[in-house]
């Protein structure tokens, strides 16, 4: 299942609106305007049969127009086919009525401009404009050939000049309250990124004063110890305890330079947990680190995981930018060997035990 | 037993300076003796000669950094291991450069301080875990060529293995895990500004067999223009 972000769905849903409501006035069009004015003219035809039978091809081409335009923009074959068919309709209805009474009976004509309308909207808008421009000669060529007068060729203008103005303008305003829709989008977007990022800086920052305020409990009477004598730096446990408190204010001061959501970011996040049972873990890195996919760092923060829960007091993490790719490796007192994850997603496990002292390597090899 | 090397300390908390010392006496072969341990480096300077074998110089001197000090120290005669907090791949890049032998970080102290101090002394290369990290990580245009066994070796070394764990994770012996660490970072004394301390290094690696005369030439002249390359062809002195 692909994730769609709310603002896509916001831009969509003006879009889809903006469909509706031309699909309406099209298919209003040929209904109440196209339809009516045949019915009204029904005696005026030589075969009413006949451009009963282009009235009802134009409504198909709307319907099947409407399906495709309801699904995204439709591409040029699809929509040029059902425009095509609309003004073939159209031309064939004109042909068929009584010569120079046109202007009069034609109803199709109107029909076929908002077929045009409704499939090409979204396309390059020099396709609708061409589009209408064949229709308009299409039309001036049947009254041409029934043969053309003043009063026709006057009455032929001032219908062009508002069917088309309005198609026209209809066609503009579509692309118009797209493109508002698609700023209000980005606008949403960039707020909600800003949210996002205001949010995690927020996390963070709670996270690291909570560990400060945790140092404070725990590193400050350690040092006092040391400072009173109280506590012997010879004894290994006084050292571990140095140790663990030193990882942990070394991270603090490390930790300006996190990402989150950053393979560092986890691991340390990791790491943060396994400190808290007493474990001294420390975390280098190498090189600039390159961003590694979320599935690739699950494998390796599951490796992480694992090892910080066998070891007994130390672990070394290390981040090394290789080649294309970066390798995380742990060294760590581990008795036995670890059970590790599979080695999958791309990356790459290798292992070592040498005398209670383990050693691991996640790959990622770039993609 | 050989005589033991001499060492100042500059480094401007007294309780570092405690931990140093503690370092040094607790030496089971008492390889190294402290003589000389000052916030500053005014008095070092003062002195007409050099008043002794290796400086351990905290890197960040009452708030400031001091790694361009370095040059004139070794331009007196001493051998400069670097201790600090700052472990930032290109301040100790920096350091290096500036002929510091060796870098060590304050978490690595314990372990590898008095270890380095004896491997300066002896001109001999010395690579901590975060000396090789800023190796792994340098992105400069002249850096030295290092070989895929070079970098493996500096990888694994770098991720905590010991070297007797990088060797047979390489299938290699440990001796060779070493020539391979000790050469990668010969190299770089073959790059960058000149030194005395970086032409005793190379002179010493190439003495020892780590790396060959050729090699110096060519990764030197990967790096600087010819004024800096005729300074290499005397490497015993």
């Amino acid at each position: 299942m692909t994730s769609v972000q709310p603002t896509e769905l916001l831009s969509g849903r003006y879009q889809r609106a903006w469909t509706m409501a031309v699909l309406f006035l099209v298919a209003g069009w040929h209904l109440a305007g196209a339809g009516g004015q045949l019915l009204h003219n029904r005696q005026a035809y030589s075969s009413f049969a006949f451009q009963g039978a282009m009235w009802l091809l134009m409504a198909l081409a709307i319907a099947a127009g409407s399906v495709m335009v309801l699904r995204g923009v439709p591409g040029w074959r699809a929509a040029w086919a059902v425009a095509i068919v609309g003004l073939a309709a159209s031309t064939a209805a004109a042909a068929a009525s009584p010569a120079g009474q046109m202007l009069a009976v034609n109803w199709a004509w109107g029909s076929a401009g908002w077929i045009g309308v409704l499939v090409l909207m979204r396309r390059r808008f020099t396709e609708l404009g061409c589009f209408l421009a064949a229709e308009a000669l299409a039309t001036l060529g049947v009254q041409a050939w029934d043969g053309l007068n003043r009063t026709g060729l006057a009455g032929f203008l001032a219908v062009l000049a508002w069917s088309t103005g309005a198609q026209l303008a209809v066609a503009a305003g579509v692309r118009a309250l797209d493109a508002a829709a698609d700023q209000a989008a980005a606008a949403a977007r960039s707020e909600h990124a800003a949210l996002e990022r205001a949010a995690t800086a927020q996390i963070i920052q709670a996270a690291r004063r909570t560990r400060w305020l945790a140092l404070q409990e725990s590193a400050a009477p350690l040092i006092a110890e040391l400072a009173a004598g109280t506590a012997d730096p010879g004894d290994a446990r006084v050292r571990m305890r140095c140790a663990l408190q030193a990882a942990r204010l070394r991270r603090l001061l490390a930790e300006g330079d996190e990402v989150p959501g950053s393979l560092l970011h986890e691991l340390h996040a990791s790491a943060d947990v396994a400190e808290r049972r007493g474990l001294a873990v420390e975390i280098e890195t190498a090189g600039p680190l390159p961003a590694v996919p979320r599935p690739a760092r699950r494998v390796i923060t599951d490796a992480a995981i694992a090892i910080l829960t066998d070891a007994r007091s130390h672990v070394r993490i290390t981040l090394a930018a290789v080649a294309a790719g970066i390798a995380v490796s742990f060294v760590a007192d581990v008795a036995a060997g670890t059970r590790l994850p599979t080695a999958e997603e791309g990356v790459t496990i290798h292992q070592q035990q040498d005398d209670g002292i383990f050693w691991a390597e996640a790959r990622w090899n770039g993609r | 037993m050989e005589r033991q090397v001499t060492v100042a300390i500059i480094e401007d908390h007294p309780v570092v300076t405690e931990g140093v010392a503690s370092w040094i006496r607790s030496d089971s072969g008492q390889r190294v003796r402290l003589v000389h341990a000052a916030p500053d480096l005014t008095r070092l300077r003062a002195e007409p000669r050099p008043s002794a074998d290796v400086v351990i110089l905290d890197l960040e001197l009452a708030g400031e950094l001091v790694t361009t000090r370095i040059p004139e120290l070794v331009a007196a005669g001493y051998r400069v291991v670097a201790f600090s907090g700052h472990s930032d791949p290109e301040i100790v890049m920096e350091t290096l450069d500036n002929g510091a032998h060796a870098y060590v970080s304050k978490e690595e102290g314990r372990d590898h301080l008095v270890e380095a101090v004896l491997a300066a002394a002896a001109d001999r290369p010395y690579v901590t875990r975060s000396q090789a990290r800023a190796i792994l990580a340098d992105q400069h245009p002249a850096r030295p060529v290092l070989s895929a066994q070079e970098r493996q070796a500096l990888l694994l070394w770098f991720q905590g293995m010991s070297k007797a764990s990088v060797a047979r994770r390489m299938s290699i012996s440990e001796n060779t895990v070493r020539q391979y660490i000790s050469r990668a970072r010969a190299k770089y004394a073959a790059t960058g500004r000149t030194a005395v301390s970086k032409e005793a290094l190379l002179a010493r690696a190439i003495e020892d067999g780590v790396l060959k005369v050729g090699e110096v030439v060519q990764y030197n002249s990967f790096a600087r223009g010819p004024a800096d390359r005729s300074t290499l062809g005397a490497p015993g002195r």
